[in-house]
């Protein structure tokens, strides 16, 4: 089942994200690998996801998991080789599932050659490749966003002997975007993958492209020029291929980065993730009703990627502090569990491991307007690791049995490249994959059916929404509408059973067929239709008028 | 009617409204709102009867309130409405949320919920009590408020005020002090304040007060226990809730608020105030008996803030009026003196109604004594307890015109002075109304 030529695919897509140091290890030396990968793959195509994105896999000295870049032409040895990866993608094609990597455009590690050539002398041909300065007063209206570690914007390089700029880690120097070189390597970068068949980029960090004295040096109108540019370029050379923006912003701000169209195919909705668990553990549908009522309309031919946990930690950028104090309190009261202004949790501990609350955020992440990302291992519900550095904790190996290594690796336990998770809850003798297949109520059953149940209609990815009100404020409703076909979400917040009279006068004459069971139910008159909901309990209702 | 006060939503139009059950006390439309709401952490009560002039503000002080310190908690307005004409109800359930938020830069983390509805086309304070207490109780709030549609001085550090010392410190109830001038609320100085202080052992300052905290615990209780048949049931309901707690050894306490509204009150706004004040107490030492015949000397409360404050400026009173309406008094009730004094009380009383605005003094051994037999003959129905009650008037007319002689021109703690004295002789004379009440006099 090949990949079909559909240049909106990306809509309908439902990706599942993984790095593959974290996947399966196929050379038995700790470290997952792209072989590996390609013979996990038949278990990414039963599970049914569409699209795979990769966390950087290019040869780095891994001091920020990857996204400290080297060598952007290569794989990182650990992984395996060019000619692996092009055998996993061609596998991954052959089943139907496109591939997504990252780029990395804003900066790269500080042991890239260009770099090491930038820094070695203010003569050399690479000096403005980088962000340099005689000193570190430079953009002070620049933010410092990582606030645990870094102390300022810039960091004085002694080879130089002078300043350079870095937004992130100060080993992560930022590319000189106003050097029209950098501009061109860069897609020449995007190219060299792009011709290897490589279906879509996550671009990370894209708001930071570009510095100009008294701004944020965020989301400035030149970097918004630069990404159109490689948009064109892209659409022109390769169409059908997708751009995916990493910009924690406000909805608001990351408006621009849609363009009229002609910018990024695809952007994050940052905001709404922490919000979908404020919604749940406050039970009230406040949080994610006010966070959708902001998010301004897109184009048509442009979606919202929506996430419940990822890589990165669970970021409170994007929430008020009254919001963040409260996310805190609710879900990290251990100090240990923060980092930076978030929260390092995956999903099942964040939910206590509550399977009714996991399917209820599943069910909301897969209903509402936008492409759904799966963390890997969230599908079987694995758990984390705080003791870990950094935000190592959610990146454990995955856990495909009971047995050595939980079938991650056939190497010396010591020598994975981090530990497994080994508690009674989590650990990969009660979660994995194994175990789970072989029962049809487990959490990873759970999830093949609701990813088939979201791919049977278009609506999902590509219809309209609107939402209703009904009184009951624990109830989440809305009616997802594409063509002729209508769904109608309702979602109960609430720990407790519900009753909720939902306005449907609309639809009248409609009658409503559960969508995972297909049980009809009475059809929809002039009053409330009155649904009574157990605790974290969802319905999904095709509406027919029959 | 019903409003969901949140970001431009709106609730689905409402049924008509119709009882599910004749003896329903609540609407089927009310208990449809409150499912909706399902349950709330604080709960404030606003009962209403033609406020339009009044209300918005307060609606608006009580959502700040709301939003400034309890962000996180789940909150829900309850209107009860005695039949306005003025719009009250829909000035209540419409003020945005949204509007507090901009103004004063607040935020909330969930819905606020604001809920009217009209429990009789007639206004009666008791039914109004009952439907928020019935509501709190339905909702499992854990604190409640009452505010008073007139109080419109409120700020929103009320609801802190009132609210904090039960949602965080487990007391059941908390009672305001405020900022009064020295003449007003001279029926709680005179007689409730000291009265209670003395018979039941506890120092509320305000213990009729139209804005009060309370319990989830204790509204359930009172819920319970209050006969709400009864017709005495029906005022003075708010002072009932503080004997209820004080009997029932509810951990009390005060929280000051500051500047109290004075509300302009005619003379014949007087016996009203009498019957649901002094009526409802002294219908309450029926029951009480065996808490206050119990209780020695008065123990205090603590406090939030300033027991009371004292303002002193200039403020014009008739007290000529008042001198007249008490010796008039005197002279037409005779009669029904005789039935409710002692002859040594009545004697004295018709000796000092006779004297020169100069010399009149109503002494307070002297008030302390009538107040007590007028509670004895109340329990003894003497003649018609209305009747008592209405007869007491006058007399605390004369009593009003002595307190605002004596302490025309008192400072501050003079004035607080001759307060705490007076309560000392409503303790002082205790064993008197207890040898009334057990027939040795």
């Amino acid at each position: 089942m090949p990949v079909k030529e559909d240049l909106l695919w990306y809509k309908d897509a439902i990706i599942y994200q993984v790095h593959v140091r974290t996947f399966y290890d196929s050379n038995g030396d700790g470290i997952g690998d792209f072989q590996g990968l390609e013979q996990k793959l038949d278990y990414l195509q039963e599970l049914g996801i569409s699209a795979i994105w990769l966390m950087p896999f290019f040869p780095s000295p891994l001091r920020d998991d990857g996204y400290d870049i080297a060598d952007y032409y290569s794989v990182h040895s650990s992984y395996g080789t060019l000619d692996d990866f092009r055998k996993f993608l061609k596998a991954a094609h052959d089943r139907g599932i496109r591939v997504i990597i990252e780029m990395v455009l804003n900066h790269t590690s500080d042991q890239h050659p260009w770099f090491q050539e930038s820094r070695s002398s203010q003569d050399n041909p690479r000096r403005d490749w980088y962000v340099w300065s005689d000193t570190d007063t430079r953009y002070k209206g620049a933010r410092i966003i990582f606030l645990d570690t870094e102390m300022s914007n810039w960091a004085w390089d002694p080879i130089s002997k002078s300043y350079y700029w870095h937004r992130f880690f100060s080993h992560q120097p930022d590319l000189n975007y106003d050097n029209p070189a950098v501009r061109q390597e860069m897609w020449n970068v995007m190219k060299f993958w792009l011709e290897m068949g490589v279906d879509a980029f996550r671009l990370d960090a894209v708001p930071y492209l570009v510095e100009r004295e008294g701004t944020s040096c965020e989301n400035l109108p030149e970097t918004h020029e630069i990404l159109k540019d490689l948009r064109r370029q892209l659409d022109k050379e390769f169409p059908g291929r997708m751009l995916l923006a990493e910009a924690n912003q406000w909805p608001a701000d990351l408006r621009p980065y849609f363009g009229d169209g002609d910018e990024f195919h695809m952007a994050f909705h940052f905001p709404l993730m922490p919000r979908m668990f404020m919604g749940v553990k406050l039970e009230d549908r406040k949080p994610i009703t006010e966070i959708l009522q902001q998010t301004p309309e897109i184009p048509p031919s442009c979606q919202w990627c929506l996430f419940l946990r990822n890589h990165d930690e669970l970021t409170l950028e994007m929430v008020k502090d009254l919001e963040r104090d409260y996310m805190y309190d609710a879900y990290a009261q251990n100090k240990t569990m923060r980092i930076n202004l978030g929260i390092r949790r995956r999903l099942a501990p964040l939910l206590d491991s509550d399977r009714r609350r996991i399917e209820l955020m599943n069910g909301i992440l897969m209903s509402l307007p936008g492409t759904p990302i799966i963390y890997y291992g969230d599908e079987i519900g694995m758990g984390d690791n705080i003791n870990l550095g950094d935000r190592n904790g959610v990146r454990t190996p995955m856990q495909w049995s009971g047995g050595w290594n939980g079938g991650f690796s056939g190497a010396d336990p010591e020598s994975l490249y981090a530990p497994l998770i080994l508690n009674p809850v989590y650990g990969y003798q009660a979660v994995n994959v194994l175990s789970q297949r072989r029962s049809e109520h487990s959490l990873l059953s759970w999830m093949r059916r609701i990813i088939a149940v979201r791919r049977s209609t278009g609506v999902f990815g590509k219809g309209s929404i609107e939402f209703l009100y009904p009184a009951n404020h624990r109830v989440l409703a809305y009616v997802r509408q594409l063509g002729k076909e209508t769904v109608l979400a309702v979602n109960n917040l609430s720990s407790a059973a519900q009753a909720v009279e939902l306005d449907l006068r609309t639809y009248k004459g409609n009658i409503l067929i559960e969508m995972f069971g297909k049980n009809i139910f009475p059809r929809v008159g002039e009053l409330p239709y009155l649904l009574t909901m157990g605790p974290y309990q969802f319905y999904w209702f095709r509406l027919r008028r029959i | 009617m019903t409003q969901e006060v949140s970001v431009e939503e709106r609730a689905v139009p409402l049924r008509t409204e119709k009882r599910l059950a004749e003896d329903s006390f609540l609407t089927d439309d009310f208990l449809r709102q409150l499912i909706n709401v399902g349950e709330v952490d604080i709960l404030v009560g606003l009962p209403t009867h033609n406020n339009a002039k009044t209300v918005g503000p307060i609606v608006q002080s009580i959502q700040a309130g709301i939003l400034r310190d309890f962000p996180r908690e789940r909150a829900a307005i309850i209107n009860a409405d005695g039949g306005s004409r003025d719009g009250t109800p829909e000035l209540v359930t419409g003020i945005s949320i949204d509007d507090v938020r901009r103004t004063a830069n607040l935020y909330t983390l969930r819905t606020l919920h604001s809920i009217s509805t009209q429990y009789a086309n007639t206004p009666a304070s008791g039914v109004a009590l009952r439907t928020i207490l019935s509501a709190a109780e339905l909702l499992r709030a854990k604190a409640c408020v009452l505010i008073s549609p007139e109080s419109t001085n409120i700020k929103p550090e009320w609801l802190s005020k009132l609210l904090r010392p039960i949602y965080n410190e487990g007391f059941d109830l908390v009672t305001p002090t405020y900022r009064r001038h020295k003449f007003e609320g001279l029926l709680i100085t005179n007689l409730l304040y000291p009265m209670i202080r003395a018979l039941y052992g506890t120092r509320i300052r305000e213990p009729y007060a139209t804005e009060l905290g309370f319990s989830g615990r204790l509204g359930g209780q009172f819920l319970g226990q209050n006969n709400w048949d009864d017709g005495t049931g029906q005022t003075g309901l708010e002072l009932r809730l503080t004997l209820a707690a004080i009997s029932g050894g509810c951990r009390i306490c005060q929280s000051f608020l500051g500047e109290k509204d004075h509300v302009e009150r005619r003379a014949a706004d007087l016996i009203p105030a009498l019957r649901q004040t002094v009526g409802t107490l002294f219908s309450a030492l029926e029951a009480d008996f065996p808490v206050w015949s119990a209780v020695a000397g008065s123990q205090p409360v603590p406090s939030n803030g300033p027991e009371s404050e004292v303002g002193l400026e200039p403020l014009r009173i008739n007290r000529k009026r008042l001198r007249e309406m008490f010796s008039t008094g005197v002279a037409e009730l005779a009669s029904v003196f005789q039935s409710i004094l002692s002859p040594s009380t009545l004697a004295e009383l018709q000796r000092i109604a006779g004297l020169d605005e100069d010399d009149l003094r109503y002494p307070a051994e002297l008030w302390v004594r009538t107040v007590y037999e007028f509670a004895v003959s109340y329990q003894k129905s003497v003649i018609n307890r209305d009747h008592i009650i209405q007869a007491l008037a006058p007399l605390f007319r004369g009593r009003a015109y002595t307190f605002l002689v004596e302490n025309r021109d008192t400072s501050t703690n003079d004035v607080e002075k001759n307060i705490e004295s007076l309560c000392l002789e409503f303790e002082r004379l205790k064993p008197y109304l207890l040898e009334m009440w057990n027939g040795r006099k």
